[in-house]
């Protein structure tokens, strides 16, 4: 009898944790369906496929550096600032001539500096991440107003520098193929490295993993580092796909990171931050601004549907924990 | 007619009785004492009359009339208070506003705004008929230990308070504060309120009370009027002449081994350790023992290198190991098993598997990736070996019970092979086969060449496990003794007996 009732309760823990695990792609394929039963002639073609993988890259790119940081208890809001500030940096290097290979690199080392510099101020000082990287994200956008005189960067912009941005390669937008790329990249070095191992061991209990002999401030420095690279490199790729740089365009990723971070941590690990569960966070909010666009949905319609389903997404998962 | 009578009081958890057939009377005016090792219920006592736990069995009558206690909030309507260990004072509010936290402010007719100076004028009076000097305008992060004390000891008798449960009000105070404290009680008893004073500072005890009640595992051993009692009587009382000391055999002389951890005049930032040192040799199991807030985890901290020391020197296997962080111990061959096990020890969203390697990481690392097969294997020999039930190596720790989270914290001290290994409270709230399973434990590791300090707050384990005794008090090492006849009786009047500085000319009398 009692076993019988263990087996049963097993039975719904299971497809309760199948539901909590896998729901939220289970949403995005669902969201796919009625976008491609609305607008079968536009949305659900090979070429909006691909549009939509190059609209998403950026967002990607730059909430992958987000889940890091995200996975160690610390929050980085500086990330869109610093994009910008990466995206200007190479503009101007390229105006002024120099090789495209430092102009794509020098802001990626200046933004590791300034990404160990925010985990420093975090592990060294015990300031809250919040404040520290909300001040940084200031001085950053002070910087890059500094360096712009507040105006975009676009004239005598070199034609090398777009290319990054603008050409494909085998039919497929080289953005979206650094996306993949980097993608596969971080979830190996999150699930298959003693370094991912870690990051998520300080997440989960910080006192526990400096008692287990893990050095918490270096891999939470590091952590903030790689964040403020990806954010740095997300610049860059913006600035080389609009031939642009504009002194305030990567603030308006700052937002959708997040957003692509938490949707993320209700699919695959259940309320842990992880690399696919942000891939496909980042896909959600991707596929419904194509996909609203393609059916006439205003802008502002827009925003208010991905704020409700990142709401919604982590009360079901909440719910779904709370039958247990 | 009695204040308050508790009759027959059990209470359980689990299997185990924290408080069996307890009965106690206190009259009005009386301040009575409260004694006992520590686990002797002297917490569960205070708890139950409080509201915080319900009793399995027994009855509670106050002022002649059977109640049941059902919340902290009940029993303070009652007139019930408790001034805890810990101060529970909100830092950042006034003197003023801390003392009427939780009481219902004073306002002007139709709820337009808050009737301050005449809250003040009520709390003011009040500190004048108890004689009290503390500033109410002050934020309470900026007052002393004692006026701290003394605001929560006022804002309990804001409310009719009849009997006041004070639980050692003097560990954080100087002597003089000390005479502070005593001179109020003294007052709080004249005016008719009855005192529940519980210590470890026998000659305060001694000093203060009308009656002393001693517990033992949780029974009553005795109570006595305070012309009855000495120190040598409680101190009879508190230990269970009855249960012997297995005798520790002489095969384990260990005395010609060589050193493995030797710790000297260790002192930390915060005071919670002053001058404390102790010598472990291979193969051998050292017992720290001392009563609660003597220091031994933060003593065991310190030697880590998780709590900041101020002085003192630490050497391992005879090389100086002063300045270590726990990685750097780790990699050396000491580990600890940390006393929470959930804040401290485990990552409860993780596998047992992720758990059980993370000290150890590199070694299942070919320089990029972690080697999962490998890393499985050495997981799933260790859970053998441990006897870890659990329905693999992926199982999430937080679903584990109680007992099989420690095993995984064992293996997991146990696979970086450790030479020294520090023990804190490490049968705390496990089963009993877990815990023979964690004693036999101890003494494999002790036979293969390990040292071994074991920390328990049981003085009756740490005389079945150990081989040496070392014993803390506030702070300071103050006593090694090697476990040759030792009884918990003799171990317990050391404790006891040292008073700060040696003084113990309180004891007087008033």
């Amino acid at each position: 009898m009692q076993q019988e009732g263990r087996v049963t309760r097993a039975g719904a823990l299971n497809a309760g944790k199948l539901m909590r695990t896998y729901g939220t792609v289970l949403a995005g394929i669902l969201i796919v369906i009625a976008f491609g039963l609305l607008s079968p002639e536009s949305f659900a073609t090979w070429e909006n496929v691909i549009n939509i993988s190059r609209q998403i890259s950026l967002l990607v790119i730059i909430a992958l550096g987000a889940t890091l940081v995200t996975a160690v208890g610390e929050f980085d809001l500086s990330v869109g600032a610093m994009a910008s500030l990466g995206g200007v940096i190479a503009a101007q290097m390229a105006v002024s001539g120099m090789p495209i290979w430092l102009c794509m690199t020098a802001p990626l080392l200046i933004a590791f500096v300034i990404g160990y510099l925010n985990g420093w101020i975090v592990t060294r000082f015990r300031v809250l991440s919040f404040i520290t990287t909300m001040a940084m994200g200031t001085v950053l956008g002070g910087l890059t107003f500094w360096l712009t005189g507040g105006s975009t960067v676009f004239e005598h912009i070199p034609d090398a520098f777009r290319r990054l941005g603008q050409s494909d390669w085998l039919g497929i937008p080289l953005l979206s193929v650094i996306m993949i790329v980097l993608t596969v990249l971080f979830w190996f070095v999150m699930s298959h490295t003693p370094f991912g191992r870690r990051l998520y061991a300080i997440g989960g209990n910080e006192t526990a993993s400096r008692m287990a002999g893990v050095n918490v401030s270096w891999n939470k420095n590091m952590a903030f580092a790689l964040c403020a690279v990806l954010a740095a490199l997300t610049g860059v790729l913006m600035a080389s796909r609009l031939g642009s740089a504009h002194p305030t365009s990567g603030g308006g990723l700052f937002l959708p990171a997040y957003a692509a971070v938490f949707l993320g941590m209700t699919a695959f690990k259940e309320g842990v931050p992880n690399i696919w569960g942000t891939f496909v966070g980042a896909a959600i909010i991707g596929i419904l601004a194509n996909g609203l666009t393609i059916l006439e949905v205003p802008t502002f319609a827009q925003d208010i549907i991905t704020g409700c389903i990142v709401v919604a997404a982590v009360i079901l998962q909440r719910l779904g924990r709370g039958e247990r | 007619m009695p204040l308050l009578e508790v009759k027959n009081l059990d209470k359980k958890f689990g299997p185990f009785y924290a408080l069996k057939h307890v009965s106690l009377t206190i009259e009005p005016g009386e301040v009575h004492a409260l004694v006992g090792e520590n686990g002797a219920g002297k917490s569960t006592l205070i708890k139950i009359v409080t509201g915080v736990y319900k009793p399995d069995g027994g009855a509670i009558e106050w002022q002649g009339r059977p109640v049941i206690i059902s919340s902290p909030k009940h029993a303070r309507e009652l007139g019930i208070n408790v001034i805890h260990q810990e101060r529970q004072l909100v830092p950042s509010l006034t003197g003023l506003e801390n003392v009427y936290l939780g009481l219902p402010y004073l306002q002007f007719p139709f709820g337009l705004g808050v009737r301050w100076k005449a809250m003040r004028e009520r709390a003011e009076k009040l500190k004048r008929e108890l004689g009290m000097d503390v500033p109410l305008d002050r934020p309470a992060q900026d007052l002393s230990p004692p006026e701290r004390t003394l605001l929560e000891i006022l804002r309990a008798m804001m409310m009719d308070c009849r009997l006041l449960f004070l639980d050692e009000p003097t560990a954080a105070l100087t002597d003089k504060e000390t005479e502070m404290l005593f001179r109020l009680i003294g007052r709080l008893k004249s005016q008719g309120t009855s005192i529940i004073y519980v210590s470890h500072r026998l000659d305060e005890v001694l000093r203060l009370s009308d009656r002393i009640t001693v517990l033992r595992n949780g029974t009553l051993a005795g109570t006595l009027p305070r012309e009855q009692a000495d120190r040598e009587t409680l101190v009879r009382l508190m230990t269970n002449q009855e249960a012997r000391a297995p005798e520790r055999k002489g095969d384990r002389e260990r005395h010609g081994a060589p050193v493995v951890l030797r710790a000297r005049g260790v002192a930390t930032a915060d005071g919670k350790v002053k001058n404390a040192g102790l010598e472990v040799r291979k193969g051998e199991i050292v017992g720290l023992f001392g009563l609660a807030g003597a220091g031994r985890t933060e003593l065991l901290e310190a030697i880590y290198g998780v709590r900041q020391k101020t002085a003192g020197d630490v050497w391992l296997e005879g090389q100086p190991a002063t300045h270590l962080t726990p990685k750097q111990a780790i990699r050396r061959g000491m580990v600890l098993v940390p006393e929470d096990r959930r804040s401290h020890a485990l990552v409860m969203g993780m596998t047992i598997r992720e758990n059980m390697t993370l000290p150890v990481l590199s070694r299942f690392s070919n320089g990029v990736t972690i080697r999962g097969k490998r890393e499985r294997a050495a997981v799933s020999d260790w859970m053998a070996a441990m006897k870890v039930k659990a329905t693999g190596t992926e199982q999430t720790v937080g679903e584990l019970s109680g007992g099989n989270q420690q095993k995984v914290v064992f293996a997991k001290a146990l696979m970086s092979g450790p030479v020294v290994l520090l023990c804190d409270e490490p049968t705390q709230a496990v089963d009993v086969m877990t815990r023979e399973d964690i004693h036999r434990l101890l003494r494999t590791q002790a036979e293969k060449g390990c040292g071994v300090v074991f920390v328990s707050s049981d003085l009756q384990e740490v005389l079945e496990i150990a081989d040496r005794i070392v014993v803390m008090h506030e702070g300071e090492t103050i006593a090694e003794l090697p476990n040759e006849g030792l009884t918990t009786e003799k171990v317990l009047k050391i404790c006891y007996d040292h008073r700060k500085g040696g003084k113990t000319g309180h004891a007087a009398g008033r």
